[in-house]
């Protein structure tokens, strides 16, 4: 027999598993799920903002033919408040206090039928005041829009300062806050020789996914819930549906079906899903509740917009001395998950670049607005917004280049920050210096800006924006863990149960090449199963760009086990050490010679036929040990972090505002690539969905009321926009990463907004502090900046 | 559909298609002018050789319109007919000063009207299109070749955008001097607009500077867009002012 193929699937380009699929049309997204006997849900939302609900008519509804089930909170008293702060209830019954609220719902034979009766619904409403800006929740006296919660008691006060006293302003209001110091601020302003200081305000956008939000639930005949989910985190969302409904965990199963997009949108249980079950509770039959396009911008979770002021200073010499921080978000009328993103802000604001004093305050407040959840990124490009023109406006107001400024302060492998975040592995110069140099960054940034004042009316700008993400999961709960089962049988055949969801980002295909890899099989050897809590084990779910650092070690755990088994019963059989095998292109072989022993498949079928072969492997992987948060946020908050610079370039056109994206240059520090086509597409997309974030998308809310709720006026980035992209990978091989891999899932979105700002500052020498960057936002901030100069030459 | 289904429109339970009728269809010459049947798609505009060499300024119109896929089912009637204020094809189809075939059957007797596309719009979404009545086709005078033609959109990206404004400009040019000038804007005031004054500041001149600057003043003047969405009324009359000054410094 000849030699095996040695050829290592690490870094190669695979192409994702599920795309034939997926393109040829034959992926059967939860839409496409039919179950036997099953009814149409829809909801009543509300029609006010902010009003009392006097009274709801359901007879008509209820009497109409076709219709199973017509709900209100009244048919409900059970129902238990969901979400990250429990205070929303799935049925409104009393006050509504946003748009999207539900009201009733139907369950009914058909989509038409379940329509009809929605509109014989009768509500009466009593309007309340509207509390739409955040300012004026926290107005004295404002009114209050969760009067049954206990207020939040503040512990740093001063996180109001910046917009009120403290001590006579509504906070009764305020739904969630945080506050971080490290050193001592006023030294550090001290030490400067220049400080900076504006706000920022990051608006609306939401995630857009194609497949539109649903659910299908069916309780079994011995009183089981089976649900159809697109939930991104399928374990934690079993126990939250058991505390809503009052049932044992164990009762409960879910399938996710392929899901068409999550971008965090997913990670948080919504009113529509307990209500789909108690639909299917009193009509006794399995309901399918699927949003309509309209309702998925309406009624589902935004990025969190944020009022920033940020005050920064540096040193003659370029060292950064403090950052003085106080964020203020609009919470929306209830809690999801994005009243947390301060949580991922402040590393962004203590330790993306070496600060040694740096405070942090924030506080969300409730008004009658659509509610933030989690998005990729999950705040860091709101924070990293802020701080990336501070970083720009420093390094001017000292007379440094922006590049000099960045790496001077720039963090270094091993380095632990004030806040406790230690940098095993860190590309943060190697991203910067390969950008610049790939992207000629100096050199046009200096010609733009020698250009600012010239004639001419297209103006091109070059910026540049750097990132800190987290990188090898996120303690955020108790366990950050996820399991493996790998199943062997007597063909080779590989069959890796994990509970790590796909969610179209590619997870399934690296952790099968992970396991591959492992037991040298070829890519077409395996198959993956992870869509039923029922028979994948525990998983925390996909959030925080963890899946192929966490599942992947979890995968690489079984199949060496796999691979131990199999060298051990090698041993017995051809009288050599353990260590003497290698398994390469599907053979068994010699690890000095290469030499062919044994077909693998033909080994493992003699295997299955000897006692105890076992040949099903379990795995576990938790995070790696390390110095856990404490109260005051200060420890390490991942096992790795991820890294990024990107540059953009852009051509403004200085008589419309109209920017065009024409570059962005690129490069991550991924810790190493293992799917070349993949890690590329993640890229892509992620600066795809920041350039939309910057430039086009914007989710106008104006009185409680989103005003284009659809894709002809909620503008997503379209082909002919997309600019040439050049990306380059920094590989610092991880110790603790699957074959020294990072997450890299949301670092690509969140640099793009700080970079095309920058740029525009260096196109015209306008700092524009607002997003997004649409061309009447440019152009009227153009004609201020005119309008001042003119008024200062005067 | 779309609009009867936002709920934007009744549904109303009698559907008349109309694709099967064939004097609906097809571009022809018809003495001096051209006849544009409704049911001609956008992609049909920028594929009849007529239109390309008699109205270029229909086919810019037609390729800024959407995407490919709205292209090939979006019809010029339909669009005259939506009566949209930032409808595409409407500034275009004032700036060449076209006429609207309308055609009844009241009592199983055919009848014919036209109407100048200047009275045609009564109003976003309202034409003088009576209810038993269909557009037929649009006619446009075919005037002396080698005019100068251009449409303008401004919006907010390059593909499937509705206008935030858009300009249409038509003249005879002889020896640089300027005549029969015909300005339209879109999406600057409920109907799609002549430009009336604009036209006065350019008629029987040449494309100086200051000319080109008096003509930019003039449209922002008279134009009188409404606050939306989309865009403010202030960068609407400013776009008007600096597109418009664009459009004829490319000209000249
Ligand atoms: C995604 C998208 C993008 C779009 N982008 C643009 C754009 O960039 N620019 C733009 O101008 N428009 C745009 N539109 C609007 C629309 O496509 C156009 O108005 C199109 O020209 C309509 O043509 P239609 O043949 O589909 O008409 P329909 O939608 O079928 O008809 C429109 C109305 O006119 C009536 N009607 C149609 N033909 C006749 C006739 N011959 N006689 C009497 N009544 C008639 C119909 O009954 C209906 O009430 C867009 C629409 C969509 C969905």
């Amino acid at each position: 027999m000849g030699k095996a193929e040695t050829e290592s699937l690490i870094g190669k380009r695979i192409p994702k598993m599920d795309a034939p699929d997926k393109a040829s049309g034959k992926t059967r997204y939860i839409d496409d799920v039919n179950v036997p006997g099953q009814l149409i849900g829809r909801i009543l939302r509300s029609s006010r903002v902010h009003a009392r609900i006097k009274s709801i008519d359901t007879a008509a509804a209820r009497a109409l033919p076709g219709v199973h089930a017509v709900l209100t909170a009244a048919d409900v008293p059970d129902q238990r408040a969901i979400g990250v702060s429990k205070d929303n209830l799935p049925f409104k019954g009393d006050v509504v206090r946003s748009l999207r609220d539900e009201i009733a719902a139907v369950a009914a034979e058909t989509e038409e039928v379940a329509a009809a009766a929605l509109k014989l619904i009768r509500v009466e409403y009593e309007d309340l005041p509207l509390l739409t800006d955040p300012l004026e929740a926290l107005k004295p006296g404002a009114t209050l829009i969760h009067p049954e919660r206990e207020p939040v008691a503040l512990k740093h006060p001063e996180a109001l300062r910046p917009w009120y006293d403290p001590d006579n302003c509504q906070t009764g209001n305020i739904a969630m806050s945080f506050d971080y110091t490290q050193g001592d601020v006023a030294r550090g302003e001290a030490e400067s020789d220049a400080v900076v200081e504006d706000s920022f305000r990051l608006h609306y956008v939401t995630h857009c996914c194609m497949g539109v939000s649903g659910v299908i639930a069916d309780f079994q005949s011995n009183g089981n819930l089976l649900l159809y989910s697109n939930t991104q985190v399928p374990f934690l969302h079993r126990r939250e549906f058991a505390e809503v409904l009052g049932i044992d965990p164990g009762r409960i199963r879910i399938i996710q079906p392929p899901i068409g997009g999550g971008f965090g949108s997913k990670l948080d249980i919504y009113p529509f899903e307990p209500i789909a079950v108690f639909l299917a509770r009193a009509a006794r039959r399995p309901v399918k509740l699927i949003f309509t396009r309209e309702e998925e911008f309406i009624a589902s979770p935004t990025r969190q917009p944020v009022l920033i002021r940020l005050r920064s200073g540096v040193k003659k010499d370029g060292t950064l001395t403090f950052r003085s921080v106080t964020t203020l978000h609009d919470n929306g009328a209830y809690t999801s998950w994005g009243a947390t993103t301060p949580f991922v802000m402040m590393q962004t604001f203590s330790s993306l670049y070496r600060v040694p004093h740096c405070d942090y305050h924030t506080v969300a407040v409730y008004t009658n607005n659509p509610y933030a959840g989690s998005f990729r990124g999950y705040g860091n490009l709101q924070a990293t917004f802020a701080v990336e023109q501070h970083m720009d406006r420093l390094a001017e107001a000292i007379g440094m280049a922006p590049l000099a400024l960045r790496l001077a302060n720039a963090q270094n492998p091993g380095e632990v920050t004030p806040q406790g975040m230690h940098f095993k592995t860190c590309g943060l110069k190697e991203c910067l210096s390969t950008v610049a140099e790939r992207s000629g960054f100096e050199a046009k940034f200096r010609a733009n800006r020698d250009n600012q004042r010239m004639p001419g009316t297209l103006k091109r700008g070059i910026g540049m924006a750097s990132m800190l993400h987290v990188g090898g999961g996120a303690k955020i709960y108790p366990s950050d863990g996820c399991g493996t089962i790998l199943k062997l049988d007597d063909f080779a055949h590989v069959t890796l149960i994990t509970g790590a969801s796909e969610i179209g980002q590619g997870s399934e295909t690296v952790l099968s090449q992970l396991v591959c890899e492992e037991l040298g099989l070829p890519m077409s050897s395996i198959t993956v199963v992870n869509n039923d809590t029922d028979i994948t084990p525990w998983d925390v779910g996909v959030h925080a760009s963890r899946t192929t650092f966490i599942a992947g070690n979890s995968a690489i755990g079984a199949a060496k086990k796999a691979r131990e088994k199999i060298f051990a019963a090698a041993a017995k059989k051809f009288d050599l050490p353990a260590e003497a095998f290698a398994l390469r292109g599907g053979l068994l072989v010699r690890a000095d010679t290469g030499e062919t022993l044994i077909d693998l498949a033909k080994f493992l079928r003699s295997m299955h036929f000897s006692e105890k072969a076992e040949l099903v492997m379990t795995s576990f992987y938790y995070e790696p040990p390390s110095h856990h948060q404490d109260k005051e946020f200060k420890g390490d908050v991942s096992a790795a972090y991820a890294w990024a610079t990107q540059a953009c370039e852009i051509e403004l056109d200085t008589t419309s505002g109209m920017v065009k994206l024409l570059k962005v240059t690129g490069a991550h520090d991924v810790g190493r690539v293992l799917n070349r086509l993949g890690i590329e597409g993640q890229i892509e997309g992620g600066i795809v969905m920041g350039q939309g974030y910057a430039l086009t998308e914007d989710l106008m809310v104006k009185d409680g009321r989103i005003r284009n709720p659809g894709f002809r006026d909620y503008k997503l980035v379209t082909a002919p926009e997309i600019p040439e992209m050049d990306i380059s990978f920094i590989e610092t091989m991880d110790g603790e990463g699957p074959q020294g891999a990072k997450g890299v899932g949301e670092a690509p979105a969140i640099c793009m907004a700080a970079a095309v700002a920058n740029a525009i500052a260096n196109a015209t020498g306008v700092r524009i502090t607002e997003l997004p960057f649409t061309p009447e936002n440019v152009y009227r901030a153009l004609a201020a900046a005119r309008a001042q100069a003119g008024q200062r030459a005067a | 559909m779309p609009q009867s289904k936002a709920g934007r429109v009744a549904f109303e339970p009698l559907l008349l298609g109309l694709r099967r009728i064939p004097e609906l269809h097809g571009v022809a010459r018809d003495g001096d002018s051209l006849r544009i049947g409704a049911l001609v798609t956008m992609t049909e505009l920028m594929e009849s050789a007529l239109v390309r060499a008699h109205c270029p300024i229909l086919v810019e119109a037609a390729d800024q319109f959407a995407s490919d896929q709205v292209r090939n089912v979006a019809t010029i009637g339909g669009n005259v007919c939506n009566a949209s204020p930032a409808g595409d094809t409407l500034v275009p189809l004032l700036a060449l000063d076209a006429e609207v075939e309308l055609v009844a059957k009241p009592n199983g007797l055919l009848t014919g009207r036209r109407v100048p596309i200047g009275e045609f719009f009564k109003g976003p979404g309202k034409t003088l299109r009576a209810r038993h009545e269909i557009v037929a086709a649009l006619r446009v005078p075919i005037g002396v070749p080698g005019r100068f033609m251009r449409f303008f959109k401004l919006g907010s990206r390059p593909a499937l955008d509705i206008s935030a404004i858009s300009i249409g400009v038509c003249a005879r040019r002889d020896a640089g001097v300027l005549s029969e000038v015909r300005v339209a804007f879109g999406a600057v005031a409920p109907v799609p607009l002549r430009g009336r004054a604009t036209e006065a500041a350019l008629e029987g001149r040449q494309l100086t500077e200051a000319v080109i600057e008096t003509a930019a003043a003039a449209a922002r003047d008279e134009v009188h867009p409404i606050d939306d969405f989309r865009a403010s009324a202030w960068y609407r009359r400013e776009m008007v002012h600096n597109m418009l000054k664009k459009v004829l410094a490319d000209a000249t």
